[in-house]
This record gives C-alpha cells, structure tokens and sequence, in this order.
C-alpha cells in the first residue's frame, strides 16, 4: 500500500517515455543493489553445497554441479548448531527478561512515584549512552571478574540490566498515559505494585513487543562482552563468539564452514522478515483507519 | 463508577500546594524500591566501572585483587603516548573515517532517495537491503573472509579474474584493506542508515515537489534545491553517528587482519583489547579506555548539540 504516492517526479511525469526510462532505470539499479547485499548470503549458501574441490576451484562458478546436502548434516553436527542455538536463545531470553523487568520498573517510578532527585537518577542513567560500553570493557570485565561473574550466564543476564535508552523510551511511554487513570486506582486502594501489574504492564503491552524485538535483535548480536565472559566456559557460549572460537583454532574445509555460517545466519533473518510483514501489516492498518 | 470518587480526589489535590514540603517517606522508600534493581545494575555494570577505568589507568592492575595493584602513577599515560601503536591506531582511524565518507556515507541518501521514488516494491527493498544489519556481524565477517579469500576459491578474486584482472590480497595488502574492511561495513550497516533516511523523507511535504514542478524545475533541480536541503539536517546528524562507529571498529581487525598488514588496521579498541586480553596489562588498557572515553563522550556531545540544534 506504499504506492502512488508521488515523491520528485509526478505520477504524470512518470508515464512519458522519458519518465518511463528513468523510472525503469532507477529500478534496475536498486535491483543491482539488492543482488549485490544478497550476494554474501547467496555465496554461503551455495559454498555449502559445493564439494571440497570445487570450493577451492580458481574460476567463477556460482552453483556447484550436484548440490551436496550433506555438507549440511556435517556442519550441523560439526560445530553441534543445535547447541549453539540454544545456548544464544537461553543467554537472550535471560538478558531480555532482565532488561525489560528492570527498566521498566526503574522508567515507572521515575515517571508516576516522583521519587526524591528522579531528574538527577535519569540525567545518570542516560549519560551511560554518551561513552559506549566497549570504552569502558576493560574495568567492567575487571569488575565481574572480581564479583566472580565469569564464566556463567549471570554475571551477562545481570549486566543487560542496564539500558538506559529503554527506561528513556519507557519513561516518555509511562509520562503519555492519561493520569487519570492512575489517580482513580490509587482513589480506589491500588498501591502501586498493582497498579503496575494491573494496569501499566497490560496498557504497555505493544510497546513491550516492539522493544523485546528490538532487544531480541541486538543481544543476539553481541559478541565481545559474552566472549570475554564465557571464555573459561566453552560449553555456555552463544553462537557467534563459538563460530569464532571454532574458526580460530582448527582448519575447516571452507564448504563445511559456508553451510554452519548460512544455518547460522537464518534465524535472525527469518525473524527480521516476519516482523517485516508484522509491521507492514500495522502501517497499512494504519493508514485504513486514517 | 470512579467518576464521583475521581473528582473528589481533585478538589482534595488542589489542596496539595499548601503541603509541597511534606515528604511521604513511605511513597518515596516504594519509589525507590521500584529503582533499587536499575540502581544496582547501573552502579555494578556502568558508572562504577566508568569511574574504576580512571583508578585503573594509574595502577599496576591485579585482575582479581583490587588491593594488591600497585600506584604507578603517570606510567601507563607515558607507556601509551610512546608505543608506536598508538600513533598507527588512531591514525587508522581517522583514515578509516574519512574513507568511510567517501565510500560509505552518501550510498544510503542515494538509495533511499531511489526507493523514495519508486510506486511498487518499496518495502522489497527495504527488507532486502536492511537484511544484513540482522545477523550477528561476527557470522557476515567471516563469510566475508571467504569472499575476500586469496586461496583459489576466493569470489572476489574469481570474479576480478574473471573480468580480465589480476588476483589481489583483498586483505593482505596495505593499500586495499581500509576500503574492504569498509565494504563489510557498509554492507552490514547501510540498509539501517537508509531507512532513517527514507523516515526523514516521508515527512518532506509533497506540495514543495509540485510547486517547483508548476515553476517548470526539472527533476533534477528538484533534487538539488528541495530534497538534499531537506535531508542536510539528518545527514549530518547520521555523520556523527557514522564517525561514532568508526572509532570503535574492532571485530574486523579482530577476526581477518589481526591488526595487520603491519599496523595497517591497527585501531583504538582493538589495541586496548590486545594490551587487555592478551597481555593482561589492565593498567595500560584503562589509560587507552579514559582516552577512548574522553573521545567517544566528546563525539556524543557533538551528536547531542547537533541533534537539539537540528529539532530547533
């Protein structure tokens, strides 16, 4: 439904034969474009169906001549995905749940319990967001190691407690519900532990879901903090920082290590274009209503 | 229901004023019960170790026991300022910066000016090009690695021979792997960038594009005169975001280059982590940490005054 919708050529002007050219030319580019971005994924792919020898033949040879699916049982048994994706979900989901629980109740009380220097907490949670954390990884690293954090999903779940562009987010959320609504549960005997699991948690729902999408997202991109933390614990670590430990140590054939990065690849990209079709779906909601 | 006790509630709050200096200290220990678990993670996992990194720089670090590192006052500054690393590194950042503009910084206006302009498929570009900033960018380098290969399987170096070019080390020579190490990144980080960019331009008021169109402007200075002045703002905000990221490249150097050829791609992080990690010298990686700080804080106080001037 993003269509006719003019931007700096009309839809008149996009009918003329010049138009026409413009408009088909633009097209073919952004098409070029899109194949170059998919090239590298397309590459993992078909690398993994290759065998030894054509992965290391010297010409341009795109698909190789029988595809070899069992490079895929190889790789998923090689660097054991299955592992791997459990650990990277376990380590998420923990992080998630800590950073969504303790933002919000920070952002809650910040914003309907008026606590004594509120202003002054919020000014010294978002300065954390002018210096970014690799900065400052080596003290923090020295901190959990002294804590003895290391080496298990604790001292990680509890550091993603700390995100101070979710409470931010929360915050101006919380300060755009309609106070009334607060007063009147507080009239009727709510304190506010229920009128945060009563009434902020169901009304904050949505926004929940597009911020645990977006958290989702990023720690499962993490890389240097679980590598630093899991180093002692191989056993633990989530998929990016094992495909890197694995990479450094040992020699694999380059199609086994295509086939394990394209199944490593595929969940975030599956969920990156469901929630695609998920917001389009909003947006065009959207635009019935209005 | 809550109509007739809701209003009563207001007429007893406009008495509120004449009591502001109470204090509910119950109301306020739930209030900051509800901050306790915050409290503690930022004080445990970001100001305590912010500050920590400035103790540190001036000590002979023991990892594990704080009371057994030693005062050394000056010398991890004067060991930074004096290893030739740390020329090379920052160095290599700015030559990664200002490369980073001219290859990476105008593709997502271009595109997303392009896909502006587009009547169907718009959000089939948006997916496509935005896929890449979803993956862990660990798992996208080393399929990179892969395609920048010198071994006869390498696609790049398949795909320039076959052109009619030579084979070369897309990785291993100096004067190529600043711009290929750029190419990852652009890659991974263009299709987010873009679709700032495409917010930006659904707010550009249509009417400005038919107007100038009435005045008989061509497509082109249409471009020129509305749609670039319209995105300046965003851009040079994204310019600071862009450098911001730029200072902080470490994986790159980490999984293909090992910093190298020579110092090549030596940067800040990745000689903080190799003076960290690798040689446990804590002490010297917290001095190269509080100049890193004081960089990163003074770019985010750029982002900052630059961000409150454009909203203005």
């Amino acid at each position: 439904m993003d269509s006719s919708v003019r931007a700096v050529l009309s839809d008149l002007e996009v009918r003329t034969p010049r138009g026409r050219l413009t408009y088909a030319l633009i097209t073919l580019a952004l098409l070029l474009l899109a194949l170059v971005v998919v090239v590298p994924f397309i590459y993992a792919f078909t690398s993994g169906l290759k065998t030894s020898r054509e992965v290391f033949s010297t010409t341009f040879q795109l698909f190789p001549t029988v595809a070899n699916w069992d490079n895929y049982g190889q790789a998923w048994a090689y660097f054991n995905l299955p592992r791997l994706f459990l650990n990277t979900t376990f380590m998420v989901t923990g992080g998630l749940f800590v950073q969504l629980s303790v933002s919000m109740l920070a952002a809650y009380s910040l914003s309907k319990l008026k606590p004594i220097g509120g202003r002054f907490l919020l000014i010294g949670f978002l300065t954390t967001l002018m210096i970014p954390g690799i900065a400052y990884i080596i003290p923090l690293y020295v901190t959990a190691a002294r804590l003895g954090l290391l080496g298990s999903y604790w001292g990680l779940w509890l550091s993603y407690g700390v995100n101070a562009f979710m409470i931010f987010i929360l915050k101006n959320f919380f300060d755009g519900l309609p106070p009334e609504i607060f007063d009147s549960a507080r009239v009727d005997g709510a304190s506010a532990l229920q009128i945060f699991s009563h009434i902020v948690l169901p009304l904050s729902l949505p926004i929940l879901i597009v911020l645990s999408i977006l958290t989702f997202v990023n720690l499962w991109k993490d890389f240097l903090w679980p590598y630093l933390m899991l180093l002692g614990n191989p056993e633990l670590q989530p998929i990016s920082v094992a495909l890197f430990v694995v990479e450094q140590r040992s020699a694999t054939p380059p199609n086994i290590q295509m086939a394990g990065y394209f199944m490593a690849m595929l969940p975030p990209l599956i969920i990156a274009i469901v929630m695609q079709r998920y917001m389009q779906r909003g947006l065009s909601l959207g635009a019935v209503k209005g | 229901m809550m109509a007739l006790p809701l209003r009563k509630e207001r007429a007893d709050a406009s008495d509120i004023p004449h009591h502001r200096n109470r204090i509910n200290w119950r109301e306020q220990f739930v209030a900051y019960l509800f901050l306790l678990p915050a409290l503690a993670a930022f004080a445990v996992f970001a100001w305590w170790p912010i500050l920590n990194s400035i103790v540190m720089s001036f000590q002979q670090v023991d990892l594990m026991d704080a009371g057994a590192s030693v005062w050394v006052g000056f010398r991890n500054y004067e060991r930074m300022f004096a290893d030739p690393t740390f020329a090379a590194s920052w160095r290599n950042s700015f030559e990664f910066a200002g490369l980073s503009i001219l290859i990476g910084f105008f593709i997502p206006v271009l595109v997303a000016v392009l896909v502006n302009e587009m009547r169907a498929a718009k959000s089939f570009f948006r997916i496509v090009y935005f896929l890449p900033s979803v993956i862990p960018p660990l798992i996208g380098i080393l399929v990179w690695q892969l395609i920048y290969s010198p071994q006869p399987g390498g696609l790049l170096n398949q795909v320039v021979i076959g052109l009619g070019g030579t084979r070369a080390g897309w990785l291993q020579d100096a004067a190529l792997v600043k711009p290929s190490i750029l190419v990852i990144m652009t890659w991974g980080g263009f299709g987010a960038t873009m679709l700032i960019y495409l917010a930006a331009l659904q707010d550009l008021p249509i009417e400005l594009y038919e107007a100038a169109e009435i005045d008989g402007a061509h497509p082109w200075d249409r471009v020129r005169f509305i749609t670039m002045p319209y995105l300046r703002p965003t851009m040079l905000v994204l310019l600071i975001v862009q450098i911001l990221g730029i200072v902080q490249i470490f994986m790159e150097p980490l999984v293909l280059t090992e910093g190298g050829p020579g110092q090549a791609t030596m940067t800040p992080v990745f000689t903080l982590y190799r003076k960290g990690f690798l040689n446990g010298d804590y002490g010297l990686a917290a001095a190269w940490s509080v100049l890193l700080m004081i960089v990163l804080g003074a770019l985010s106080l750029v982002y900052l005054r630059v961000t409150r001037a454009v909203q203005q």
